[in-house]
């Protein structure tokens, strides 16, 4: 009966151990987070062929389509991607 | 992208088109372009799909990066400039002008 309850109770400690370790491990990595993560490099490469789209915009009057493959063999395309509209640059 | 406007001749002496792209409305683009005199397309990338494809989404702005790309006529990734980088574009008016005489 007592090595019952023993076992029981041994069980019981790895059992709380285990559900409490997510928690401080969690609670470390918060206190060990200081700088925010470096912004991961863009996924275009020099030499690579740059991923196709269709974006639109709208010319005063229509939404209008544009792709970047109907530019293929024509012309160089400069993708100049900014933060917001109304912000500088 | 006034910048840009600034060069869009010698940009265009050398065939290359020009296209803003942010995570704006075409709307809010076409205001933007108005004010502040761009007469090329400001592209819309409304929820971020060619942003992230591009893999320059920031999670801090929830927006995309400041990034100028200069893609040549087969399709290819020829010039890249990154953020402060990104603000002047002589590295890609540079870059297409050199192209130009070595073709």
């Amino acid at each position: 009966m007592r090595k019952a309850l023993l076992t029981v109770l041994a069980v019981g400690l790895v059992l709380t151990g285990w559900l409490q370790s997510p928690d401080s491990r969690q609670l470390r990595a918060e206190t060990t987070r200081k700088a925010p993560p470096a912004a991961p490099a863009p996924k275009v490469k020099l030499g690579a062929m740059a991923p196709d789209f269709t974006l639109q915009y709208f010319d005063g009057k229509d939404l209008k389509d544009v792709s970047l493959h109907d530019f293929r063999g024509k012309k160089n395309v400069v993708l100049a991607f900014y933060i917001f509209a109304f912000t500088g640059g | 992208m006034k910048a840009f406007q600034q060069n869009l001749a010698r940009l265009e002496a050398t065939d290359t088109q020009v296209l803003g792209v942010s995570m704006d409305s075409p709307y809010a683009n076409k205001a933007f372009a108005d004010s502040i005199g761009v007469t090329f397309p400001l592209l819309s990338d409304w929820g971020g799909e060619v942003t992230r494809k591009y893999g320059i989404y920031h999670q801090e702005y929830k927006a995309a990066r400041r990034v100028n790309i200069l893609i040549d006529k087969n399709g290819k990734v020829a010039e890249v400039a990154l953020d402060r980088e990104a603000i002047d574009p002589a590295k890609i008016v540079d870059a297409c002008e050199r192209r130009t005489l070595k073709n």
